[in-house]
């Protein structure tokens, strides 16, 4: 629901200010698309999945689980599944409402689908980074939380690199959300990405995957 | 048994009763903390075997080393032969294990955790059977939140049994209960029991561990203080209590005389003997041989209450000396 309320928002602010945006070549929603998928992938994995996981470690379910035939990886397993899935039906959603019901003119391809994963690897990792640092349930939401409005503002949300030039847009560029937020819409017209926006999703990657396994602990 | 290499003292496993967990020289440490110190015994296939002791005496430590949950530092723990740390994966299939603080997701159902619980064994029993024995049949789909103390603990020796395990081990199973729900939980117990699984029950309430335990181990300081049958220990600390008022005087000398009398006390027209064995019938024999006749006559066994005081408050550790 929350990606489509901000399709909608940004398709009513695109009909106040049609034609391009600071000298682009793309309208409100085609510049806003790639940011509303990177913030639906940050509410899905940085929010819910720490969330979930350090309450289950916190009320001793994933030690009971330890306990049984089952190992409790299987549980985070099966939750970073879900949460994968729901992460790629988002996707289809913004994508399909975007260009038929909104008129944004995409061309996804092969590439498209690698940035997407990219994204929603990047972002999960930082999830669980999250549930590996922060000790208690209460922790994992204040962190997350404290995380969450940066994230935002990086990934363009209320006003988008082009918009801003200078340091501010370099900033936002090579920040984890931004890079992915730019990868995604030159692959969403079907043009390769600057090579700098994939290495910089893989490096955050690396390093936030490396901070939660360094970090994880099932107790 | 093959496995095991230390063989275990004859005393306390005669040969027609296998021992089906041996622990010997358990040793753990957190940090600088001697959590479990050099703790050795045994339990029988089908008893139920106590553990007791005070709060932070190191009972919970010792079976979470026996469940596989924590490695232990040194010694040798054998679960049917197998090792809980070498090999887990096949001591989880027959090993249900109902932890001290071990809470379900609060939205999850009862029904859908020991669903999901049965979907884990390979031979599990049928949930609806199993709720239905533990009487709580109608929680089905109440969320687990929303259940009571008692409610959530049935719940837990759910998910401990519904594996079908051969080796149960309930701990701090009936703390916070009301006394209504406690007798109603040592009732399920002792149908496990019945079932012919073996259970291990961690306690620090000694009337709970007196009338269900065959056995029990008694743990202070990390260490093992009394290992034995509840009344075998109760009586060991002293604890059989007769008085009465005899009908004439009788020296204390001839009550000295009584087999299984330590000491004597009188106040006003009372005497108060205490010992071990049978002391009321062997007073009344004593008295009944002299033609005195104790009358007001008033008998009291030990109990494991007074044991377990006796028994911890012992002079201190040497491990705490030197923390």
């Amino acid at each position: 629901m929350f990606p489509i309320a901000l399709l909608v928002l940004f398709y009513w602010v695109g009909t106040l200010n049609p034609g391009d945006v600071a000298g682009s070549g793309l309208t409100v929603l085609e510049l806003w698309i790639p940011t509303i998928l990177v913030i639906s992938f940050l509410m899905i994995g940085m929010i819910g999945v720490p969330v979930t996981f350090a309450r289950d470690r916190e009320i001793g379910w994933l030690r009971r689980l330890s306990t049984t035939p089952v190992p409790p990886s299987r549980l985070l397993g099966a939750q970073l599944a879900l949460n994968f899935i729901v992460a790629c039906a988002a996707t289809a959603i913004v994508i399909g409402a975007g260009d038929v019901l909104f008129g944004a003119s995409f061309t996804v391809g092969i590439e498209f689908v690698g940035v997407t994963l990219l994204a929603i690897a990047e972002l999960f990792t930082i999830g669980l980074m999250v549930a590996s640092i922060a000790p208690t349930q209460q922790a994992a939401n204040y962190i997350a939380g404290g995380l969450l409005y940066p994230l935002l503002f990086l990934s363009g949300l209320w006003i988008q690199p082009v918009q801003v030039g200078g340091l501010l847009e370099l900033i936002m560029w090579y920040s984890p959300v931004g890079a992915a937020a730019r990868a995604l819409l030159y692959s969403a017209f079907n043009v390769t990405p600057p090579y700098m926006t994939i290495l910089t999703m893989a490096a955050y990657t690396v390093l936030f995957g490396f901070v939660a396994v360094r970090f994880f602990r099932w107790e | 048994m093959s496995q095991v290499e230390v063989p275990i003292p004859a005393a306390d496993s005669p040969p027609e009763l296998e021992p089906l967990i041996t622990v010997q020289h358990l040793v753990k440490r957190y940090g600088d903390v001697l959590a479990v110190n050099d703790v050795s015994f045994s339990v029988r296939k089908g008893e139920i075997f106590g553990v007791i002791g005070p709060n932070g005496a190191g009972k919970t430590t010792t079976v979470e080393c026996i469940s596989g949950l924590r490695a232990p530092d040194s010694g040798v723990i054998r679960v049917d032969g197998l090792s809980p740390q070498r090999d887990r994966d096949r001591l989880r299939e027959f090993v249900g294990v109902q932890l001290q603080e071990g809470a379900l997701p609060p939205r999850i159902t009862v029904g859908e955790a020991v669903g999901l619980f049965a979907s884990f064994y390979r031979d599990p029993l049928d949930p609806d059977h199993l709720l239905e024995s533990l009487g709580i049949r109608e929680l089905k789909d109440k969320k687990f939140r929303t259940l009571s103390g008692g409610q959530k603990q049935r719940v837990s020796i759910a998910l401990a049994l519904i594996g079908n395990p051969r080796i149960a081990i309930l701990d701090e199973l009936t703390t916070g209960l009301d006394p209504e729900a406690r007798r109603e939980t040592w009732d399920l117990i002792e149908q496990i029991r019945q079932r012919g699984v073996t259970v291990i029950l961690v306690t620090h309430y000694m009337d709970e561990a007196e009338r269900l335990c065959d056995r029990l181990v008694l743990i202070d300081h990390g260490a093992v203080r009394a290992l034995d049958t509840p009344e075998t220990i109760a009586a060991r600390a002293g604890g059989n209590r007769v008085r009465f008022v005899p009908s004439a005087p009788v020296e204390d000398r001839v009550l000295q005389a009584i087999p299984g009398v330590n000491s004597i006390e009188r106040k006003d027209k009372y005497v108060t003997v205490t010992g071990t064995g049978d002391l009321a019938a062997a007073v009344i024999d004593a008295l009944a041989k002299m033609g005195v006749h104790p009358s007001e006559l008033e008998a009291r066994t030990g109990s494991l209450d007074d044991a377990f005081v006796q028994l911890t408050r012992k002079s201190a550790p040497p491990e705490e000396e030197r923390t």
